[in-house]
């Protein structure tokens, strides 16, 4: 495949993103499989380069929650076409890590979390979310089955908040605390708070919490093994 | 206007839709459609807007948009729908005026107006702020109705624990800790001579329904007032129903509350003015409400007086008190917290825009209303005064002030500091500001004085 017609997909993969253009997205990334183009190019290049646009719009301001949601729609649907070849190819993606994401439970606030989330998909996570009223044993059993390298609780009432610390109460009880990354964040939350209930991180606002996420996950894996391949691979 | 059990009915059997559809399928475009639709545009250069035609547009366009999206119910995955004849005939039965309070401090809740003169209610104290023992909590109510004679009723702050526990949200802890609260507001409004001084927020510390209602059984009066929260966005689940249904057979006041975020589904401040009507429609049809408590707030910086937030509060609010006779309150956050010059400067901008709007004001929520003891009767008091002093100010003037202000402030919030708590800059058993804080306040005051800033 040309060079040049291989720029011009992964523009329009950019593009796509960009405009939430799920048609252009799909045609696109049929037409880098298609012509043997570049798959990981494609992805970093074209859809990943396109969420980083609307990361950083929505990060200024200039562009909201719906966009960002609907960016990585777009994302995602054009995976559903590269991410089987990849396979195929035995290629991996680069990703952040694995991150499970979740309002703790008898807290229904979405939003703070919604942020968050898309905010580590911006940034290359793969991204669980649990949702909102989420039970202790729900968080710790998922990030089991995930082999999640980041917990991210979220809270937005004073009395929500012990439920960050049962959730890390027992996975020291379980002796699996030091396997993840735990995140906490949500209103009346801040870095006392964090460090009172031993979580590893805390951010004022969601952009710098996601960047402190994707700094804590990269050395936790430094750390585990430079040898061992990153979780969330494919 | 239909009843509370046909409201029921429909969150039991309405549409049935997947959650996120909700949102990104029927909100967000319909919300995109009607902005566009009705000429909604945003001027940073006019952060309140004296444009009639304008709030009337906004009105229209948060009409069409609850008529035709209507309100998610999360536990049984239904849309509750209203027809248009249904939100009419709503908006000419809700009531207009409530009576709250008892005795010496029973008062008349009306509609405002925008440039009205009439005073905004001034429903003063915490906004639910977290107070970290039942000791502070007795002493600030206490305080709060010694010291804020312009209140005509009380919010409370929240009980984060008791006994050296924390309180937890739906458990018995949580059931004990809003028993207890009861009793201790109204011993200490008692213990501050206005026993009747109605306390608008209960319960703070309730989180669930079922401690909302055990607590409320403690000493609570039907001439108290209890607030019903949406979950943003357009979401009301069984417990709030719950909560209603409760309400509603005890007599009580009820104040439907919402808070639509800017930056999140909503969008930006245009979007956000119109929900912000759409959710006075809900409140009036879906909660059957006394009255609308509103807060468009930051989704990042966590307050509500950016310039956006305040623009997107004006218009809106301007919408809503010129198209129905359903009072509404407007809850004011300002990042900074007490003992700082920038509380008051943020404060004095946003209870200005609302008054102006046509708002009576819930205050006051400092350091975001989310520090530990960070408040004191000081910022309520201000509040207040400042709401009185701003009662019959054009728009147009006050456009000119808020603007002042903002110059001020607003490059402060990302960094906001959240200032003291009440230990450290109040005197508590003599119940007045240390004097390193009544003198910043004597120097604040004088200077926004020389902005325009009126007080009572």
């Amino acid at each position: 495949m040309r060079g040049t017609a291989m720029e011009e997909l992964q523009a329009d993969l950019k593009r796509a993103v960009i405009t939430a253009d799920e048609p252009l997205a799909i045609d696109a990334a049929r037409q880098v499989v298609a012509q043997g183009g570049d798959l990981l190019a494609a992805v970093e290049q074209g859809l990943s380069a396109g969420m980083a646009v609307v990361g950083e719009d929505f990060e200024k301001g200039e562009r909201f929650l719906p966009e960002l949601v609907s960016a990585a729609e777009t994302f995602s649907v054009a995976m559903t076409v590269l991410e089987p070849e990849i396979g195929k190819a035995g290629g991996s993606l680069k990703r952040s890590g694995v991150a499970l994401v979740g309002t703790v439970a008898g807290d229904v606030h979405s939003i703070g979390k919604d942020i968050f989330a898309m905010l580590l998909r911006v940034r290359g996570f793969q991204v669980h979310d649990l949702g909102v009223d989420v039970r202790m044993g729900d968080f710790v059993e998922k990030a089991d089955e995930l082999d999640a390298d980041l917990i991210a609780m979220s809270a937005l009432l004073t009395t929500t908040m012990p439920s960050q610390r049962e959730v890390i109460d027992t996975l020291c009880e379980l002796g699996v605390r030091d396997k993840y990354v735990v995140m906490v964040g949500g209103g009346p939350v801040f870095q006392p708070w964090a460090e009172q209930i031993g979580a590893d991180g805390y951010a004022d606002t969601a952009e710098e919490g996601a960047e402190l996420a994707v700094r804590l996950v990269a050395e936790k894996r430094a750390i585990r093994s430079p040898f061992e391949p990153p979780r969330g691979s494919s | 206007m239909i009843s509370f059990l046909e409201v029921i009915d429909r969150a039991m059997s309405g549409r049935y839709c997947k959650e996120q559809d909700f949102t990104m399928k029927a909100l967000v475009p319909k919300l995109a459609e009607v902005v566009n639709k009705y000429g909604i545009t945003y001027d940073a250069g006019t952060p309140v807007p004296c444009d009639d035609d304008l709030a009337d547009r906004v009105f229209q366009a948060g009409f069409e948009l609850y008529r035709d999206v209507g309100l998610y119910c999360p536990d049984s995955q239904r849309v509750m729908k209203f027809t248009e004849g249904e939100l009419l005939q709503a908006l000419k039965d809700c009531p207009p005026e409530t009576i709250l309070g008892e005795g010496k401090e029973q008062r008349i809740l009306v509609p405002r107006r925008p440039d009205c003169e009439t005073p905004p209610w001034c429903w003063l104290g915490a906004l639910g702020a977290p107070v970290s023992t039942e000791e502070l909590y007795s002493s600030i109510m206490e305080a709060y109705a010694t010291c804020l004679p312009l209140a005509d009723s009380i919010t409370a702050p929240s009980l984060a624990s008791f006994n050296g526990r924390a309180v937890r949200t739906g458990t018995p802890l949580e059931v004990i800790a809003a028993m207890r609260v009861t009793g201790l507001g109204k011993d200490a409004l008692r213990r501050g001579n206005r026993p009747g001084l109605p306390i608008m927020n209960s319960i703070a510390t309730a989180g669930s329904d079922v401690a909302k209602i055990a607590g409320s059984s403690f000493g609570l009066n039907a001439w108290d007032a209890w607030i019903v929260g949406h979950t943003a966005e357009f979401k009301v689940g069984y417990q709030r129903l719950n909560e209603i249904a409760w309400v509603l057979g005890a007599g009580g006041g009820l104040v439907a509350e919402c808070a639509p975020i800017l930056g999140g589904y909503c969008g930006g401040p245009e979007g956000v003015a119109v929900a912000n009507v759409a959710y006075l429609l809900s409140g009036i049809i879906a909660m059957q409400a006394d009255a609308l408590l509103t807060f468009p707030i930051h989704f990042n910086l966590g307050c509500t007086t950016p310039r956006q937030a305040i623009w997107a509060k004006s218009v809106s609010v301007q919408a809503m008190t010129r198209n129905s006779h359903l009072p509404v309150f407007v809850d004011h956050y300002a990042a900074h917290g007490p003992m700082t010059e920038m509380f008051f400067y943020e404060n004095a901008a946003d209870v200005i825009s609302s008054v102006v709007s046509g708002g009576h004001i819930t205050a006051t929520g400092s350091a975001k209303g989310t520090h530990v003891d960070h408040f004191t009767p000081t910022e309520p008091r201000f509040s207040g005064e400042v709401a009185h002093g701003s009662a019959g100010m054009t728009r147009e003037e006050a456009n000119q002030v808020v603007g002042r202000l903002l110059e001020r402030y607003e490059s402060t919030l990302v960094h906001a500091s959240a200032g003291q708590t009440y230990e450290e800059c109040w005197d508590i058993q003599r119940k007045q500001p240390k004097p390193e804080y009544a003198e910043l306040y004597e120097k604040v005051t004088g200077e926004l004085a020389g902005l325009g800033v009126r007080l009572a």
